[in-house]
């Protein structure tokens, strides 16, 4: 009976559990995370869409600069293709290392979920030197031609989402070790490797798109 | 009928420390009321600064410069900060009370997505003494947009401001949908929504879904103007001009649907109340809102029929489909009137103003679809014609039929019927006087956004004409000010159910309680508190179809 | 609360006001209903348009009594009597309605879709050789009509071994610097002939719109657009750009004066004659004012011949993102000078005019406008000494300041 005027406590049920997960089915954070994902999807399309948009229209791609074809624009090289392929496979990695978090804190085991967790952000902060590194190497910039605006614009957001992500792996390595997970409650874990899993799939596409195309 | 058992202690806080810190939606809903209603008085006047500039030929009070940034800012205020939020306002006060459930699945996030909008709007609005707000038009086309041509920081200021309220409409509507579809009352199954739920769930997905896309195009916009990026910069190598509209369009669009589908639920909500009888149709609404929702994403380049850049029989073909289940729904809300014994308050009025007026809208929205049509009348006042039509004659109308009709619950008290009364007239001749003679400038070949005209082109007296009509508008919302204020201020409490309801908000008191609902009555159609209040009625009750 | 037979009057009211206004207004004003429903077409195309556009108003104007006629029938008949507390029948719909009123709309819109196709087809059919070819380039916030009718192309005008084959028409300011009252450029072209348009911006996008052929296209900056029309009325039409463009959007018209094949010749043959003048500045519009006089036979008289041997003063000044790269320059009093003025915004056109003290002031000398990037050397002359102001005709935002002395 909810004699209390405050508004959170109506979000807990009669019996004492969190209306979230009233009604059975996902919970709300999860859906909530999911339904954000899909508005982030989108903006990674507008900006896709951008570069696809530009990259056809274009009479060479990469472009000329000058009229005459540019070698710092040539991303297939040997020089750049491993390094980007390399990344990949570590935030693909990631993913897997992410999954066993979450596998391992689903049947309560704290140590493991703990450890994978902290195997996924230490991977995600290579990837994010790694790409930094990478764009050290490379002979143009984001006011090169359009190539470099969407170039460096895709990578670029890329790149802030997987830190935001870093960021999200880093709380819930502080929850974990506070104790907050269990077994049946670790809604933020689910969420954050959902993330974490798109994190990767955009970049696969990405470096799909811009590397190998 | 009290179904309020208990009553809030006295000690509940309503002072500026709770408004500021609430996450009550029903709070932010009145939030949210209270911004739009303020940001349109300034849209008004930017409107108002407009029409009184081309009453007459010859540039009179303004320079060309501060005209083309009156115009900018009229259309992003009232689209970003008025039409949407007041929506959303209304999203955030109903939908929890509607499906029964006790708040929005977000509490905090819902604070959130309010409070970033008065702060985007300061931002935007902060262009016009940092050197002048936004003047590339509302659609801000590259490469006018680009730094080299709207010089200053106005388009940047707006840039930033929008991709605020762009954030804030995108948690809203993830908290909506996660509302919608977990947080139903038992009993409470889809198709027993009420439509106006339903309505914003559909608009909660095309803001999901286009409003990102429009994130981009900003970011992108941001990048050539700031970093010398060439996107849409058409002075650089590889930039691309239609790029922009093709990326703008595809969120704004969907942004019209968002701004007149939850107001056409609204509507579906009034006119069965006032009219006695049920909604005419109510699966049909359903999927006709969510046609509208789907189609509304495959017409967006119909705004570039002109460009020459446009496959133009798709985008003509999917236009004119989409009047279809808008169509649907004008007569399935004709259909509830008749045989009804319709009772004509003040919200009923400006629901009925809403069905004549979006109508119009509608009707030269068709005009449009047809590709030779458009390329006489496109960037015309024409055009102006049908934006007003279907968003004042349609979202706004749908918005004051709304405060109307729920101002006793939020509030506890109804507004003053005869001022009401005297709102709606004004404001429906006034809108008629305003915009039905840009139909003709359109067609006769008046430009839009031009800061003057020829005094020999034949269009002084319609010009003179629209802005009496304007000014009549703004004249009629005296009375409406001065009916909330008094309203606030004192008066007769309504009760639960003032105007026998049919859906949840009603089953509870007038301001419900923070928590809503003591007791829920059964649900077992789409009307609960209809069935409630007729179910002793038994046999009596006559039948329909 | 039953205001119900107030509330019926008052729309009735409405209607009725609304109506009488309409009477009053197309008795007394300046608003001829003529010209606003879209104007008698005076090309075959938009002459297709208009019966399109009359097809699709039919429809409009049928829809609209039928529904708005619904509304009020319904407002009226189904108001509640007073005292009437009585539930009525709770119809909650009607299938086969739903069917009938969403299968007619539906074939309604079809129908209007296909005729819109049909007529689209029409309207932006080509022609593989048309007899008249126009070169169009928009700017803020000024038209140019190129014609190379020999066959040159048009864009290869403004090259020095082109000159004299190309005719340009270009708007011109009065003499006061008043954009406002500017002259706009007119388009001569032949009726019942062909006319291709080839539509080119150097800045931003502006639409070519005549409402009179009921028919605009955007021009957008690297994205040139081909139009063609036959015009089959004689008649001076007006244009507008109709795509914001900034600042002074409002003030870029034009005209159209179509008539018949004799007199276009006649125009054109006029045009391309040399005009008696040493500096050939492109050819103004017909109706041209003071400003328009080529030959700057100011106040010293004398023709601007090239100045006196070894002593001419040259003055240097480019133009580049649409400003130039000095703000003061000065020059000898009574004496012919140079100007080697360098326009460095590819495609951009710009020039050097001279007014007496400020912008707005008399014009005493004007460059020819043209594009960059090239760069071309004036001959101004001779000035008494004072002070004037240098300012590009095409950009006003484009001054700076002459000492003579």
């Amino acid at each position: 009976m909810a004699t209390n005027s405050s508004a959170i406590a109506p979000h807990v049920t009669a019996r004492g559990e969190s209306r979230a997960h009233a009604q059975g089915g996902i919970s709300n954070p999860i859906l909530g995370m999911i339904l954000f994902i899909v508005s982030e999807v989108m903006f990674f399309a507008g900006l896709f869409a951008a570069y696809f948009n530009v990259r056809l229209n274009a009479t060479q791609w990469p472009p000329f600069v000058n009229e005459q074809p540019f070698e710092g624009f040539s991303l297939h090289t040997l020089e750049h293709v491993p390094v980007a392929a390399t990344l990949t496979a570590i935030l693909v990695l990631s993913s897997v290392t992410m999954q066993l978090a979450v596998r391992a804190i689903r049947r309560g085991d704290r140590t493991g979920f703990l450890r994978n967790t902290g195997v996924t952000l230490v991977l995600g902060v290579i990837f994010l030197a790694g790409q930094l590194w990478d764009y050290r190497g490379l002979h143009f910039g984001i006011t090169d031609t359009a190539f470099g605006s969407t170039f460096y614009t895709l990578t670029g957001f890329h790149g802030a989402h997987v830190l935001a992500g870093a960021i999200m792996l880093s709380v819930l390595l502080y929850r974990g070790m506070a104790g907050q997970f269990s077994a049946k409650h670790h809604d933020a874990v689910e969420a954050t490797s959902i993330y974490w899993h798109f994190v990767d799939v955009v970049w696969i596409a990405l470096f799909s798109t811009l590397y190998l195309l | 009928m009290a179904t309020t058992a208990l009553r809030p202690a006295a000690t509940h806080r309503s002072g500026l420390y709770e408004w500021l810190t609430t996450t009550d939606h029903k709070k932010i809903g009145i939030l949210y009321t209270f911004n739009s209603l303020i940001l349109f008085l300034v849209g008004g006047i930017f409107a108002l600064a407009v029409r009184t500039e081309l009453a007459q030929s010859g540039l009179q009070f303004m320079t060309e410069a501060t005209y083309n940034q009156m115009f900018t800012m009229h259309a992003s205020v009232m689209i970003f900060w008025v039409v949407i939020p007041f929506l959303a306002g209304f999203g955030n006060y109903l939908v929890p009370l509607m499906i029964g459930a006790p708040d929005m699945a977000f509490p905090r996030i819902n604070a959130l997505s309010f409070w970033l909008l008065p702060l985007s709007a300061m931002i935007a609005i902060m262009g016009f003494p940092l050197g002048g707000a936004a003047a590339a038009g509302w659609t801000s086309y590259s490469p006018l947009a680009q730094s080299a041509f709207s010089k200053g920081y106005g388009t940047d200021l707006w840039i930033v401001a929008l991709t605020l309220v762009g954030t804030s409409s995108i948690l809203g509507a993830i908290n909506f949908l996660v509302t919608i579809f977990k947080m139903r009352a038992p009993g409470m199954t889809l198709f027993r929504m009420p439509v106006f739920v339903w309505t914003i769930m559909v608009t909660s997905v095309l803001v999901l879904m286009g409003t990102p896309v429009l994130t981009s195009a900003l970011v992108m916009l941001y990048i050539d103007r700031n970093f010398g990026g060439s996107f849409f910069n058409t002075a650089l190598a590889g930039g691309n001009a239609i790029l922009w509209q093709n990326v703008f369009w595809f969120y704004s669009h969907p942004a019209v649907y968002i701004m007149i589908l939850p107001a056409m639920g609204i509507v579906s909500e009034v006119i069965p109340t006032f009219s006695r009888k049920p909604l005419f149709g109510y699966k049909a609404f359903v999927f006709a809102t969510a046609g509208i929702g789907a189609l509304g994403f495959s017409v967006w380049a119909h705004h570039m029929f002109t460009t020459g850049a446009v496959y133009l029989p798709f985008f003509s073909l999917m236009t004119f489909l989409i009047a279809v289940p808008t169509g649907v729904k004008m007569f399935n809300w004709v259909a509830t009137m008749f045989r009804g014994k319709i009772r004509f308050t003040t919200a009923m009025l400006f629901a009925v103003g809403f069905l004549s007026l979006f109508l119009i809208g509608g009707i030269n929205g068709a005009f449009l679809a047809s590709v030779p049509v458009d390329y006489h009348v496109h960037a015309t006042y024409f055009i102006v014609a049908h934006i007003h039509y279907v968003l004042f004659g349609g979202s706004i109308m749908g918005v004051f039929a709304g405060l109307y009709y729920w101002w006793p619950k939020m509030f506890g008290r109804k507004l003053n019927e005869g001022l009401g009364k005297i709102h709606f007239v004004g404001t429906f001749i006034g809108m008629n006087l305003t915009f039905f003679p840009m139909h003709l400038m359109g067609t006769s070949g008046m430009p839009r956004r031009i800061a003057d005209y020829s005094a020999t082109a034949g269009w002084n007296d319609l010009n003179l004409l629209a802005t009496i009509g304007g000014f009549t508008i703004a004249a009629v919302m005296l009375p409406f000010l001065w009916n909330v204020f008094i309203t606030l201020r004192g008066g007769e409490p309504a009760g639960d159910d003032p105007w026998e309801g049919n859906t949840l908000e009603w089953a509870t008191s007038s301001p419900p309680p923070p928590y809503n609902f003591d007791h829920l009555p059964p649900i077992r159609s789409e009307r609960p508190v209809f069935d409630r209040r007729h179910a002793n009625d038994g046999p009596a009750l006559p039948v329909g179809h | 609360m039953g205001l119900t037979a107030k509330g019926w009057a008052r729309r009735a009211g409405t209607v009725a006001a609304l109506g009488a206004l309409a009477i009053l207004l197309s008795a007394c004003s300046d608003f001829d209903l003529r010209t606003a429903v879209p104007p008698d077409a005076a090309s075959t195309q938009g002459q297709a348009g208009r019966n399109i556009y009359d097809i699709v108003f039919v429809i409009g104007a049928a829809v609209f009594f039928l529904v708005e006629g619904l509304i009020l029938f319904a407002v009226l008949r189904y108001r509640r009597r007073p005292g009437d507390d009585e539930l009525p029948p709770q119809i909650h719909g009607n299938n086969r309605l739903e069917i009938i009123w969403t299968a007619i709309p539906i074939a309604v819109v079809l129908a209007l879709f296909v005729l819109s196709w049909q007529t689209l087809n029409t309207v932006d059919a080509s022609t593989p050789t048309p007899p008249v070819r126009i070169g169009v380039v928009a700017y803020q916030w000024q038209w140019q009509f190129i014609y190379a009718p020999d066959g040159t192309r048009w864009e290869d005008c403004g090259a020095p071994a082109n000159k004299g084959r190309c005719v340009t028409i270009i708007g011109t300011l009065p003499a006061g610097g008043d954009r406002s009252k500017w002259t706009p450029p007119t388009m001569h072209v032949p009726v019942d002939e062909t006319v291709e348009l080839q539509l080119h911006s150097t800045d931003v996008i502006h639409s070519f719109y005549v409402p009179a052929f009921l028919y605009q296209r955007d021009i957008t900056p690297r994205k040139d657009q081909v139009i063609q029309f036959t015009a089959d009325r004689i008649g001076i039409y007006r244009g507008q750009c109709t795509q914001f463009c900034g600042l002074y959007h409002h003030l870029m018209e034009f005209s159209v004066q179509v008539e018949s094949k004799a007199d276009y010749e006649a125009w054109l043959q006029q045009e391309l004659t040399p005009r008696a003048s040493p500096t050939a500045a492109p050819t103004a519009a017909p109706s041209a004012a003071p400003s328009a006089a080529p030959s700057p036979s100011g106040p010293a008289g004398s023709p601007a011949a090239s100045a006196a041997p070894g002593a001419s003063v040259t003055l240097q000044i480019a133009a580049a993102g649409i400003a130039y790269d000095k703000t003061d320059l000065e020059a000898p009093a009574n004496t012919p000078f140079q100007i080697a003025f360098a326009n460095n915004d590819a495609g951009i056109p710009h020039n050097v005019a001279i007014h007496r003290d400020s912008a707005a002031g008399e014009e005493v000398f004007k460059g020819d406008i043209f594009n960059g990037t090239e760069t071309r050397t004036y001959d101004v002359p001779a000035l008494p000494a004072g002070t004037y102001a240098f300012v590009c005709t095409v950009h006003p935002n484009m001054v700076g300041t002459l000492m003579v002395k």
